[in-house]
């Protein structure tokens, strides 16, 4: 077989696999979209059986029973002041980091990055006495400020770079033309800000839905806790009733994959500007 | 640096900065310190703490669980960061050249699991391979490999590997995305130079590729090996650290200690040893991934 023709065959394969491994990989979340919409005597049937018609009442079970309206809700209440806060905060001090001098720059910085390092868990139990002491356990603070002081190392970070990347002429300019520092930010960084500004908010909204410690152990009555949480004492209570539990998982990553079919793209680029910066 | 047209006196300098650091130290940085401080005591969360200096880091390394725990944490770095490094940069070196359309789509699909909360995966994945009902097994029994149809968060042996598949899964597509950046970066002309050379793809691989994604691999190991140390919703969800301690890590050990035992000052040692582990890794990570690649570039 002459090399020319077994290059085609070769690629052709490879695409197959690559295919293969991409159908592998998103089939836990097919199993769980089919077992949703089974009753349980279809589940008996095998896990790869198709129901005879679709049992959507397994959602309304799950969201019922799983306390979702208050969970999802939550989620909502935590999730919005916390990215914007954070975006907020964010542009201040990336706005200094990225053009003002100040006292032991080096060292804040260093300290800020610690905190990108060090995980939550690791000072967790001092955050929990701190939070008992301020009287926040079981409010929403106890879920919301944590959440943005921890965005801060990043969101700094993240702003910063994007801010001295902007053509510092057009600055200049603005300042000889008389204009303040807070107008300068206001009307010429923040709109230049605005595609940084929303991958930043992208990631604070996966980030801050998805986080399942501060939530566990800063929150312990049902009415303040989030979806993550809230999945995880539906678990204890439905593990036999396979239908409603999966019902519930569905509920709660489903907005995750539309926000990340909405944005794929711009979450992509964000991310790798932000991990490899 | 250079003085920025922006920039003002050191008072007014300190507007900006103030707000968002000053929520830092509160909720972050101050806990760091007080964990620090907390690990030098003895602490049941009511009395008041007892000084016990470097007590409870001696004990720590005098006690066979944490050592069981760590040694799990350094095999499941076999499943957080060696696996979607290597799958990851296969993988990114077969989709690059693929038409843009076909490369986004199964980019799209490789990813989708690292944008979900680690502890609705562990709950889903706890599903998959429940022995009666889980679709793992009954996808075994229907291809006739019934006989390997196990218990998978029951076995002691395979207890661990079942857990760090998860991790693989939900990582390599994250690594492929950043690889594919990578790749993205380097000069065209190369490969160009490579393929009139007659370089196979193998060679382009080994000896272009490969040596220019040496900052990528930096970042993906240093990602990886930080979620490594700090795993703990997927291992709760899934196993809360059993069989017989057999998916035990460290932060799991620090729960367990902490907010079942009430003996805070040990847990809070334990997450310090994790951090300084972090640490110790990153430093190592940058002094061997970061001078070899500079040598290259």
């Amino acid at each position: 077989m002459s090399r020319s023709s077994n290059i085609p065959a070769a690629a052709l394969f490879l695409r197959l696999v690559l295919w293969l491994l991409a159908f592998v990989t998103i089939t836990p979340f097919l199993l769980l979209l089919l077992t949703s919409i089974k009753s349980k005597a279809d589940v008996l049937k095998g896990a790869f059986a198709l129901p005879a018609y679709p049992h959507f009442e397994n959602y309304v079970d799950a969201w019922n029973a799983g306390h979702f309206n208050i969970y999802f809700w939550n989620s909502i209440i935590v999730v919005i002041p916390v990215v914007a806060v954070s975006v907020f905060l964010g542009l201040l001090t990336g706005f200094a980091f990225a053009y003002l001098s100040f006292p032991l720059r080096r060292t804040l910085f260093a300290i800020l990055t610690l905190g990108m390092m060090v995980p939550a868990e690791a000072f967790i139990i001092p955050l929990y006495y701190e939070m008992r002491y301020l009287g926040l356990i079981n409010t929403y603070a106890a879920l919301i400020i944590p959440q943005i002081a921890m965005s801060i190392p990043f969101s700094t970070i993240f702003l910063a770079s994007a801010m001295q990347q902007l053509p510092e002429e057009v600055l200049e300019a603005a300042v000889l033309d008389g204009a303040g520092r807070f107008h300068i930010l206001r009307k010429i960084v923040i709109p230049l800000m605005i595609p940084a500004m929303s991958t930043l908010a992208l990631f604070l909204f996966i980030w801050t839905w998805n986080e399942f410690l501060i939530p566990f152990i800063l929150v312990n009555d049902d009415a303040y806790r989030t979806l993550p949480l809230g999945m995880l004492f539906f678990q204890g209570r439905y593990t036999v009733n396979t239908p409603v539990l999966t019902a519930g998982a569905v509920i709660v990553i489903f907005p995750l994959i539309l926000t990340y079919l909405v944005f794929q793209r711009r979450f992509i680029a964000g991310l790798t500007a932000g991990a490899t910066k | 640096m250079k003085r920025s047209a922006l920039d003002g006196t050191q008072q007014t300098n300190f507007i900006y900065l103030l707000p968002g650091l000053l929520l830092y130290a509160a909720f972050v940085f101050g806990p760091i310190v007080a964990a620090l401080g907390l690990s030098l005591t003895s602490w049941d969360g009511l009395s008041v703490p007892k000084w016990v200096g470097l007590g409870n880091y001696a004990d720590l390394f005098s006690d066979s669980r944490f050592y069981i725990a760590l040694r799990n944490n350094a095999e499941l770095m076999i499943f957080y960061c060696v696996l979607p490094l290597v799958l990851g940069i296969t993988l990114a070196a077969c989709v690059w050249n693929l038409k843009q359309r076909e490369q986004l789509a199964l980019r799209t699909f490789l990813f989708l699991p690292y944008i979900m909360p680690t502890a609705v995966l562990g709950i889903i994945w706890a599903w998959l391979y429940n022995p009666a009902f889980g679709p793992f097994n009954q996808f075994l029994r229907a291809v006739g490999l019934g006989r390997f149809a196990l218990p998978w968060l029951g076995d002691f042996n395979f207890v661990l590997p079942a857990v760090g598949i998860v991790a693989t899964w939900y990582f390599f597509g994250f690594c492929m995305v950043i690889f594919l950046t990578g790749i993205q970066r380097i000069d065209p002309s190369l490969f160009d130079a490579a393929k009139v050379d007659g370089a196979s793809a193998r060679k382009t691989f080994f000896w272009i590729t490969l040596p220019l994604l040496m900052p990528e691999i930096r970042v993906v190991l240093l990602l990886t090996v930080i979620a490594s140390i700090k795993s703990f919703d997927l291992i709760f969800t899934m196993t809360r650290g059993g069989p017989a301690n057999a998916t035990l890590v460290p932060n799991i050990y620090m729960y367990q200690l902490g907010f079942e035992l009430n003996r805070f000052g040990a847990a809070a040692a334990i997450a310090i040893v994790g951090a300084l582990l972090t640490f110790a890794i990153n430093y190592a990570i940058h002094r061997l991934v970061g001078s070899r690649s500079k040598g290259v570039a």
